[in-house]
């Protein structure tokens, strides 16, 4: 990521087990949402919860897959595949853009 | 580390039902060995229960005593409020972390702040477990209150049920023995129904209000594969932590002593085989109101201060400073002991306080103070109505306890009626040596009688004693049994008198009998003496008669003789007859 830190830049954590089919299954889906609402970029950083299992407990998760948003403020968690995209829009502050 | 998933391939064959101890008392007894090992158990029960804290002790002494590490996985406080709860209880979790003997991972969820956007699940919980697991090399986990999770995921409740069943299955796979704590519901164990899948063990923790005091109930509802107590086992929160209280299954392996310790009465003593109690049994002295119980158990521990031992003396009714001036008017300065620092007074009022409470505050004075006698002055006040129906349990612990510390046990009780309260049958079954204080009333007072209803190991006396309290202490004197019963105090003086003045009169009437005799033996003496003189006198008289016929008879020849002489000279031709015609006896005799 060489990209500008911008204060409205996302910062996302996406927790996940493996390769599991949810799991595989959020991340495209994630990627693909953030690629098509996020014209200055973002970060995404992907944890296998079984790799990094300290950080699973620092961050206090229990669902796989979960989806912090650090940046910008508020932080906001999300559990799911983000099947449901519109709820993910709004959980990171995208819905705006994409009304536009 | 495996991943949860494994679990579905099933875990080792178990031979046998093995168990690990949760050092918790009373517990493993109930359970014969504790919690099945491997195996996860379900505690529940409403908030407040115990169930933090039954788990935390099964971690905390499968860490300290039995050498197994344990993973505590908590929803239900912060990590600064859960230290600084338990370490009052007198649980070092933090230095158990230290060690690497335990981890605590607090799970905090904040329903408001997720966000659920499609489907999910708990992976990410399991890979907490299993990497806390690996990290200390655990043997045991508890997780404190799973529930929560529904209420987080409130929208998934079929989803949490198959993870959590997937978590129960992997912690079964691997080995771990677990306790899952879990809130009771309505009509349920547990709100969610999680009795249905961890059917191994269910534990059910209680807490009623009866009588405007709170009781603490435990039950194992069910222990798959092993027998264990199916009652409701009172149980308490002291110092040691939870402590259940199984009376029918009170192991009986104390130590005992041959040892005897004098009561501090002679008369008593006597009474008991002429030694007096055994060391570290228990005695409970019984009676009514104003017996002398009180002066009884202070000669206890003035004798036991003699020999050099310390007295812990529990009074819920008196001060120290009013027992001290009372013991004082009998002779008994307990006063020296408390300065010596071998008596200590711990006097409270009797207060709704649970029995519960009363007996952890005894508990750690015990501890504190290590003595060798204790004395609980009454140990009715702790079993009165106002303290729970299970306060006659929660005594038997005590007592037992007590017993098993090599302490001897003084209990006063005090009974309404004679023969004792339903509370104080119970106590009274316990204790090694029974002593009753009676009261015996008639001639306008009240005498104390006393009488050792039961002492065991050792040929004790049947008989009642008047029990005494003078300004020089207690003396037992043996009462009087005459054919109006037992007498005591003046009835006992009186009739002692009148039994003197029978003898007294016996002794006169044998007197008077063996002066009348002494009369009649004068009377006839002198009747005797009487007819004597008669005869005597008669005698006399016969006696002169003769004499004097005697002398007349021989007048009478010699008078003749001259006759005869003067005859011859007139006339030699005589004829007798013409001499004398009255007498012929005298010429024959010639």
């Amino acid at each position: 990521m060489t990209h500008e830190v911008a204060p409205d830049r996302l910062r996302l954590m996406l927790f996940i087990s493996g390769a599991s089919p949810a799991s595989t299954r959020a991340v495209r889906r994630l990627r693909d949402l953030c690629d098509r609402n996020c014209p200055d970029g973002y970060d995404l950083e992907i944890v296998d919860v079984y790799q990094q299992p300290a950080l699973v407990v620092s961050r206090g998760v229990v669902a796989v897959p979960t989806l912090i948003k650090d940046l910008p403020p508020p932080v906001r968690v999300l559990a799911g595949d983000f099947a449901d995209e519109s709820a993910v829009l709004t959980a990171l502050g995208l819905s705006g853009r994409t009304a536009d | 580390m495996t991943s949860p998933d494994a679990a579905d391939r099933g875990g080792p064959a178990r031979v046998m039902l093995p168990k690990s101890l949760t050092g918790i008392d009373g517990f493993d007894e109930i359970t014969e060995g504790g919690l099945p090992t491997g195996r996860p158990t379900l505690v529940c029960g409403l908030a407040g229960a115990g169930k933090s804290l039954f788990a935390l002790q099964f971690l905390v002494n499968g860490a300290t005593r039995y050498g197994e590490p344990g993973v505590f996985l908590t929803f239900e406080e912060p990590r600064d409020d859960l230290l600084a709860n338990t370490s009052s209880l007198g649980l070092d979790l933090a230095g158990l972390e230290r060690d690497g003997k335990l981890l605590i991972d607090v799970v905090t969820l904040q329903s408001e702040t997720i966000v659920e956007a499609g489907d999910f699940d708990l992976e990410a919980l399991m890979a907490r477990v299993a990497w806390a697991v690996e990290k200390i090399g655990a043997k045991r986990v508890a997780i404190d209150n799973v529930e929560s999770l529904f209420v987080t995921f409130a929208n998934r409740p079929a989803m949490i049920r198959s993870e959590l069943q997937r978590l129960f299955r992997w912690l079964k796979a691997n080995g771990l023995t677990t306790v899952i704590t879990g809130e009771r519901g309505v009509d349920t164990l547990t709100r969610h129904g999680m009795e249905e899948y961890l059917a191994d063990c269910v534990v059910l923790l209680d807490q009623r209000v009866i009588q405007e005091v709170t009781t603490r109930r435990l039950r194992v509802l069910k222990y798959r594969g092993s027998i264990h107590g199916t009652n409701e086992y009172p149980f308490l929160i002291g110092l040691d932590g939870l402590q259940v209280l199984p009376i029918t299954s009170l192991t009986m392996d104390q130590q005992v002593s041959d040892e005897r310790l004098s009561t501090g009465i002679p008369g008593l003593d006597e009474m008991l085989g002429g030694l007096g109690v055994f060391q570290a049994s228990s005695v409970l002295i019984s009676g009514t109101s104003g017996t002398g119980k009180t002066t009884l158990a202070a000669n206890f521990a003035n004798a036991a201060c003699e020999r050099g031992g310390t007295v812990l003396f529990f009074s819920f009714e008196e001060s120290p400073a009013e027992i001290l001036r009372n013991m004082a008017s009998v002779g008994l300065d307990l006063a020296r002991w408390v300065a010596a620092g071998l008596l200590h007074f711990h006097c409270e009022r009797p207060t709704t306080l649970g029995v519960e409470a009363r007996l952890v505050t005894m508990q750690r004075l015990i501890h504190q103070i290590a003595p060798t006698m204790v004395i609980i002055e009454p140990v009715s006040s702790l079993s009165s109505d106002t303290t729970g129906p299970d306060a006659p349990a929660m005594i038997v612990r005590q007592i037992h306890y007590l017993k098993s510390a090599g302490i001897t046990t003084v209990l006063t009780s005090l009974t309404g009626s004679d023969m004792g309260e339903p509370s104080t049958q119970h106590i009274s079954s316990l204790v090694d040596t029974w002593v009753l204080v009676r009261t015996f009333e008639g001639s306008g007072e009240r005498n104390r009688g006393l009488y050792v209803l039961k002492s065991r190991g050792m040929a004790h006396s049947n008989q009642i004693r008047e029990f005494i309290l003078s300004d020089n202490g207690v003396r037992l004197v043996p009462v009087y049994i005459g054919p109006a019963g037992v007498l005591t105090g003046s009835a006992r003086a009186a009739e002692e008198t009148i039994e003197r003045d029978i003898i007294a009169g016996l002794d006169e009437k044998a007197a008077q009998l063996a002066a009348a005799l002494e009369g009649r033996r004068e009377a006839v003496e002198a009747h005797v003496a009487a007819i004597r003189t008669d005869f005597e006198t008669e005698e006399s008289l016969t006696r002169r008669l003769v004499e004097t016929t005697e002398e007349r008879r021989v007048a009478l020849q010699s008078e003749r003789t001259a006759e005869g002489h003067k005859r011859t000279v007139a006339s030699t031709v005589n004829s007798p007859s013409r001499e004398r015609p009255g007498d012929p006896r005298e010429e024959a005799s010639r």
